[in-house]
């Protein structure tokens, strides 16, 4: 009897069923959008704060001073320390591994270069040994991921050749000076020693325009750096980008003061200094530092981003809130006279309420998952529209945890809507409510 | 006398059915108060994101070609051209050598203006501006620093002893320099700044302005953006501005429909004061806007309460976020009061059509 009157009720009262349904399915849908795109904005917003390059570096413990003014080594150190380009292995085994988006190891040797032509005096140059689409373990990372930035005309340089052509990429003032263009080419020492070893053509496959002091520097992958300065395994710094935590007051203390409690939960936390911590242990001789530059500037914009994102959420939500139980309301209050004829009839009061809450929480079941997988393809086709083009297409469009949590709001706004009617209603003399309706 | 029993009517209908007037009341504050809100934030929310992205420091470097100095009144002119609200702060580079023999670069810079425009520094005590021989040193500097509380430096036969009073902590170039007040570095070496770091607020479209202007007035340096900055800063402000409205268009059209529905269902309701007025008389025209004038009514009340909450909601969101205020914008209120109107108005008017055709007689009848 009961569920015959509950289904009579749905296929009979369309269009009141369909008010309040409605008014849920709309409710569910921006609120599943909005907390869908909330949950997501950190990513997405980190992803195009890449564009500010790494937030930490890597270098050698014993390394000396550099003396750089404005990008330009003024007094280049010799006989400085190296960190070991096997050692980045372990970068995969710290605690955060999967946080490392982007590794980029360098290796600066000063060179001369000789234009093309006989008697042509050298240049003095600096040679940067990078990684180009270099595969870390599956991770397609170096130079230019690291710098979104950097325009490049042309296309890196790779290993492909023989020993007596290395392909390289030259920076925009450099090509200028050497007046140089895509395919042109020049020579390089093959070694730091000038003496031995003659010269070996370098091929320019791409001219960077960088912004910075590469714009005068020539970029070539690094095994090349390493055979020229004879340092096979050398790398001199590395760059990391690391999906972080935005800093707080404990990411600033020092782990090393902190009880073995605190020191767990500060090194499994994804700080910048956490991360850093972890990169110093892992390799040795090595010192991280976040960049705070990029990193504290990053987590503060970061911050108020995804804060806006979530006070907006929250106003959907009591916004839909609001508009589902006034909704609900009103598709009772219209049902007072079914509530009065069932009074009459003999049906108990809890029996009545009962079978409302019965209908309006189907309903809210019924409209909310609806609701849930309408918002989702919404926050996907919205994400994809205004973050086109990060090549970032590959996150889930469906969040299964939300289902279960848009669907219990639905039921508990709805609910809440309907009770002050239904309780309304059932207060009443069902004579009255009979004789008002006519 | 039709006016006076139209208000009375109106009066009369809004006091008899409390209940339903409160709910459609709060119906429509609550959509005027959601539009006002957003919208609100809305208007707001480029200059707020600018703002955050000042913590980047500089976007704008401007250099003296090699080896010269900037001239000396440079930092007031650029000041000028680039607006009282950009930050500039010049620096001074020599390469000195420390009491450990170690080369260092120093720089001379005017420590309050570096404190404004570069927040990132870590620095556990900032100089007494009225110390004039206070220095600060890199952290990567301060190991090869003899006496760090009396740093005694050469530069070009000249040597200075400085009051260390600071480390400085950056994770960048910083870490290996030295930096001290611009007046005591060039009375000890003798060079004058070579450097101006500034900070142009608002975007990509103003720093390139500011840019062209500085490179008009002052042809003999170089000016030069700091490029990732400026580009991030304006996609970034870009697409959270985008999804932004993404969101607004969503909120709203939820609460209208939705409101939308509450109402014209209480309009619905309302079939036997629209039979009974038609059965004494009354025109399809009057009831029309009988049934109008009371959903204007409560549309008008409803923005101004909302426009209210809505103000003040949009004042704690951005309280809270961005640690400044919104004020109202007087500006959002016709856009809010359209909304608040053109739902009030079709939810009177929408059930009318199915009311039109029903026949008084039958429906006092009750069938």
């Amino acid at each position: 009897m009961f569920f015959r009157l509950l289904m009579e009720s749905f296929r009979r009262q369309r269009r009141r069923k369909m008010l309040a349904g409605i008014a849920i399915l709309l409710g569910t849908t921006a609120v599943t959008a909005m907390l869908a795109l909330a949950t997501t904005i950190g990513d997405r917003i980190h992803k195009e704060l890449a564009v500010y390059g790494a937030n930490i570096v890597v270098y050698p413990k014993a390394d000396l001073l550099d003396v750089k003014v404005g990008g330009v080594d003024v007094k280049p150190a010799s006989g400085g320390a190296y960190l070991k380009q096997s050692d980045l292995q372990k970068l995969r085994g710290i605690f955060w591994a999967n946080n490392i988006l982007g590794v980029s190891p360098e290796l600066r040797v000063n060179q001369q270069a000789f234009p093309a032509g006989v008697g042509a005096p050298s240049v003095p140059a600096t040679v940067v040994g990078l990684w180009f689409d270099h595969d870390f373990g599956g991770m397609k990372t170096g130079a230019a991921e690291l710098h979104p930035s950097w325009k490049l005309e042309g296309s890196w340089p790779s290993l492909a050749g023989d020993a007596s052509s290395w392909q390289v990429a030259v920076g925009e003032a450099f090509a200028k000076r050497l007046n140089l263009h895509v395919g042109s080419t020049f020579e390089l020492p093959k070694d730091s020693q000038l003496a031995n070893g003659g010269l070996v053509e370098a091929q320019v496959t791409g001219i960077v325009s960088t912004g910075d002091d590469l714009d005068s520097a020539i970029l070539v992958p690094l095994t090349v750096a390493q055979a020229m300065a004879n340092k096979p395994d050398a790398i001199s710094r590395v760059e990391i980008s690391a999906r972080t935590k935005p800093e707080d007051a404990f990411a600033r203390k020092d782990p090393d003061s902190l009880s073995p409690n605190d020191h767990e939960i500060w090194y499994c936390r994804p700080y910048a200094n956490s991360i850093a911590y972890q990169i110093r242990e892992a390799i040795p001789g090595a010192q991280a530092e976040q960049v705070r530059r990029v990193e504290q500037s990053e987590g503060n914009v970061l911050k108020r981003i995804s804060g806006l994102m979530w006070l907006i959420s929250a106003a959907a939500l009591l916004a839909a809130g609001f508009a589902v139980s006034a909704a609900m309301a009103t598709a009772i209050l219209e049902r007072r006279g079914e509530i009065g004829l069932m009074r009459s009839l003999g049906a108990s009061k809890g029996a009545i309420a009962f079978l409302f809450y019965a209908e309006t929480g189907l309903l809210a079941v019924f409209a909310g998952t609806i609701g849930y997988l309408l918002g989702s393809g919404l926050a996907a086709w919205l994400g994809a529209r205004i973050f086109a083009g990060d090549g970032g297409a590959a996150e889930a469009v469906l969040i299964p945890v939300l289902l279960p949590v848009v669907v219990a709001l639905a039921l508990v706004v709805a609910i809440a809507g309907s009770t002050p009617s239904i309780r309304a209603a059932l207060r009443m003399e069902p004579s009255a409510i009979l004789r008002e309706d006519g | 006398m039709a006016m006076l029993s139209f208000a009375g009517m109106l009066r009369r209908s809004l006091v008899h059915r409390r209940a339903r007037s409160v709910s459609a009341l709060v119906a429509m504050t609550v959509s005027a108060g959601v539009a006002t809100a957003l919208l609100t934030l809305y208007a707001d929310l480029d200059a707020k994101l600018h703002k955050e992205f000042r913590s980047f420091g500089a976007n704008i470097v401007i250099t003296a070609h090699a080896n010269a100095s900037l001239p000396s009144d440079v930092l007031a002119r650029v000041q000028q051209a680039a607006g009282a609200d950009a930050l500039a702060a010049e620096f001074a580079y020599a390469v000195a050598t420390t009491d450990t023999g170690t080369s260092v670069v120093v720089g001379g810079t005017d420590f309050a203006a570096v404190r404004r425009l570069d927040s990132w520094w870590q620095v556990d005590t900032w100089p007494d501006p009225a110390l004039a021989d206070a220095a600060l040193l890199g952290q990567r500097a301060a190991n090869f620093v003899g006496n760090e509380h009396a740093v005694a430096l050469a530069y070009a036969g000249h040597s200075v002893t400085l009051r260390g009073v600071g480390r400085i902590k950056t994770g960048g170039d910083e870490d290996s320099r030295i930096y001290v007040p611009l007046a005591a570095f060039t009375a000890w070496t003798g060079v004058g700044p070579s450097v101006i770091e500034l900070q142009v607020p608002g975007g990509a479209k103003r720093v390139e302005a500011t840019m062209a202007q500085l490179q008009k007035e002052l042809p003999d340096v170089q000016v030069q953006p700091v490029r990732q900055l400026v580009e991030g800063e304006s996609r970034i402000v870009d697409r959270t501005h985008a999804l932004m409205y993404g969101a607004v268009l969503l909120i709203a059209l939820t609460v209208a429909v939705s409101v939308l529905a509450t109402l014209s269902a209480s309009v619905l309701e309302r079939r036997r004061d629209f039979a009974l007025m038609k059965a004494l008389g009354g025109s399809q025209a009057q009831l029309m806007g009988m049934f109008l004038l009371e959903a204007l009514v409560l549309a008008l009340a409803g923005v101004a309460v909302g426009f209210v909450v809505g103000s003040a909601a949009a004042w704690a969101i951005s309280e809270g976020n961005f640690h400044t205020a919104t004020l109202p914008h007087l500006s959002v209120l016709p856009l809010v009061l359209l909304l608040n109107v053109a739902i009030a108005a079709i939810a009177a008017l929408l059930p009318l059509r199915v009311l039109r055709g029903l026949q008084p007689a039958a429906l006092l009848k009750g069938e």
